[in-house]
């Protein structure tokens, strides 16, 4: 039984499944999502000024690298990033993360709406307010959501560390990526259990982003509590081994 | 004054330097509103808004540009009526702007031209979805209001055929049905519009409304409204009375009669409604469509008749349905026959750029790439055009 065996784990190189990364991102946490394409695919190129440049203003390594994407395999593009000068990608995590049962359309609409109903309240607010006021007052959607984002991510998380038989809340410093998933994560969560069953999810969204624009809610206080709960157990913090 | 200056100063922070380059003009963007528009300079403003407010002088050179109706006047003349996604841009923007477009100024010229003797002309706007058909209407009922016409608006016909709760048998006639809530919430409305006239018409026959009420020959319109305000049980008989009675009297000439329809095409349609036996009602069966379909008829003279086809709210029409044997029926087009069709289409490219700076203009693009070229090329690719696709657009951007 030994020589099939070793003839498996010779021939797994050849197949398109990829291989676990050379650099594993964390000792604790293994490769979940499997990817159909092995690792010489690069990305697709969506950026619509890249493909637009003149030959002549391209520098040698720009030069280059052009001709080596044309010799490398690429993947397909996802259907969702478009071209568009209006594309988002923070807004397009979002939306994916609101969406349930693979229904884009609904999560689309109900972030289109969101931001209107930011929009329309930010305008009612600009029109009642004076003169002076009126220029500290942000209309543009787009910046209050990311800046509402931005004040929703914690410095610090927490991970829980088995040692000696018990689970221990330790503080671990959170990567980028790992920050923004939990804002949003928060924003979300927060937006569909504590609503009124009347009221509809934009509507509410839009009052949470504002209130996170302003540092208040409870969004900000969930984060604030995280904080608090790593202050409080920092003795644990040697835990960590990482 | 000083206001519209520190207006003006966040308005140029906002913008961004390669604006004000691509335009060629500075300061006098906001003051320029209240200059007459002959500017000779393509100032934005000069693109979008004309300071010409009367409907009755708009001319082909207004084509495409914004003119402000007071938001006095749209409360008393447009107390329901308005497009929802319209009222709530007139709720954000604090004022009422209505483009001026080639349907609009077709149906101007026609109405200033109405020889009073001859019998009422039927129009009918039609078009795709979002195009701008009610809109348009509108704007040929502010034009009648500011002529001192009697404006008979039904905003949506198809609100009278779907969703009734409560359908009595009608008292005048055993075979029809009445709906009170609809015909009491139109009277107000219409009570609210032509104020100024319920005291000068007076009915001209006796009508008895049960054993105990009745109204004399010789007693005004707005006695009439008022019962049927009151007595919500004689609402759809209070409406068939005061459409008889406008229909009589607009021929002798003390008033021109302006009937405004919007989505005629219910009223040759099916209806949701039914009986307490299941069986559906047809539409001639419900006493407020067959009272508007004998007003609809061209058999009385001294006013016009302007109607508008919708698929939108409409029951049982496919959603590509637009033309007006579509969505009328061989029933309604005969009914209707012979009238003026008018199209009404989506934006030409002066009319689309003068919607985005009617739009930038009060801020409503606040997103950066809006106000570049490759933006506007973006919007204008989404929307195809379309009025009502654009505001939905540029309502998130």
């Amino acid at each position: 039984m030994a020589a099939p065996l070793v003839k498996a784990v010779l021939g797994s190189s050849d197949l398109t499944l990829s291989v676990r990364s050379a650099v594993l991102r964390f000792p604790g946490f293994t490769q979940v999502r499997w990817s159909r394409y092995s690792p010489e695919f690069r990305d697709p190129q969506i950026d619509k000024d890249y493909h637009r440049k003149p030959w002549a203003e391209l520098t040698e390594e720009e030069k280059f690298e052009r001709e080596l994407r044309k010799t490398q395999p690429i993947k397909a593009a996802r259907s969702a990033n478009t071209s568009s000068v209006f594309e988002d990608p923070v807004i397009s995590k979002f939306t994916n993360m609101m969406m349930k049962g693979g229904n884009k359309v609904l999560a689309r609409s109900l972030m289109t709406q969101t931001l209107e109903a930011v929009k329309r309240k930010q305008f009612k607010k600009f029109h009642a307010a004076s003169s002076e006021e009126q220029a500290t007052i942000e209309r543009n959607p787009y910046t209050i959501f990311h800046q509402a984002l931005k004040n929703c991510e914690p410095v610090i998380g927490l991970a829980p560390i088995l040692k000696g038989g018990r689970f221990y809340q330790v503080p671990v410093p959170l990567s980028d990526r790992r920050r923004r998933f939990l804002a949003m994560k928060w924003m979300i969560t927060e937006c569909r259990e504590k609503k009124h069953r009347r009221t509809l999810m934009p509507e509410k969204l839009s009052q949470e982003l504002l209130q996170a624009f302003h540092n208040q809610g409870p969004v900000v206080k969930r984060k604030h509590d995280m904080h608090k709960m790593a202050e409080a157990n920092r003795a644990l913090a040697h835990y960590r081994w990482w | 004054m000083l206001k519209g200056v520190t207006r003006l100063v966040s308005r140029v922070h906002k913008l961004d330097p390669g604006h004000f380059l691509r335009l060629g003009t500075q300061a006098p963007q906001s003051l320029a509103a209240h200059l007459d528009n002959q500017v000779s300079f393509e100032s934005p403003r000069a693109i979008s808004c004309t300071s010409e407010n009367d409907p009755a002088k708009h001319e082909e050179k207004h084509e495409g540009q914004h003119y402000n109706l007071p938001l006095q006047d749209m409360k008393t003349i447009f107390p329901h009526g308005l497009p929802p996604r319209y009222a709530m841009q007139m709720k954000t923007f604090n004022e009422a702007c209505l483009m001026v477009r080639k349907p609009a100024l077709e149906l101007l010229h026609y109405l200033k031209n109405t020889n009073f003797a001859h019998p009422a002309v039927r129009y009918v706007l039609y078009g795709e979805k979002g195009t701008g058909k009610t809109l348009s209407l509108c704007h040929i009922i502010h034009f009648c209001a500011k002529q001192d016409w009697l404006i008979l608006h039904i905003p949506d016909a198809h609100l009278w055929v779907k969703d009734c709760r409560d359908l009595l048998q009608s008292s005048y006639n055993k075979q029809r049905f009445d709906q009170p809530l609809e015909a009491s919430v139109w009277l107000k409305n219409f009570k609210t519009t032509n104020e100024r006239f319920l005291n000068q018409i007076k009915i001209q026959e006796k009508y008895v409304w049960n054993k105990r009420e009745s109204i004399e020959k010789g007693s005004s319109l707005g006695e009439v409204v008022e019962q049927g305000i009151t007595r919500v049980r004689n609402a759809t008989d209070a409406v068939g009375i005061v459409l008889k009675e406008l229909k009589r009297q607009s021929s002798l000439g003390i008033f021109h009669l302006l009937v405004a329809v919007d989505g005629v095409n219910a009223l040759w349609g099916r209806t949701t409604l039914k009986r307490e036996d299941k069986s559906p009602i047809a539409a001639e069966e419900l006493a407020l469509i067959h009272n508007l379909r004998k007003m609809v008829k061209n058999d009385w003279n001294g006013g016009a008749i302007v109607m508008t086809l919708s698929q939108t709210g409409s029951l049982f029409k496919p959603r590509k349905a637009y033309l007006p044997q579509e969505l009328l029926g061989k029933e309604g087009f005969d009914a209707l026959d012979p009238f003026i069709p008018i199209l009404v289409g989506n934006y030409n490219p002066k009319e689309f750029e003068s919607c985005i700076q009617y739009y930038l203009e009060n801020s409503w693009l606040q997103h950066e790439k809006a106000h570049t070229e490759e933006g506007k090329k973006e919007l204008l690719f989404l929307s195809n055009g379309n009025p009502g696709q654009l505001e939905r657009l540029c309502a998130y951007l």
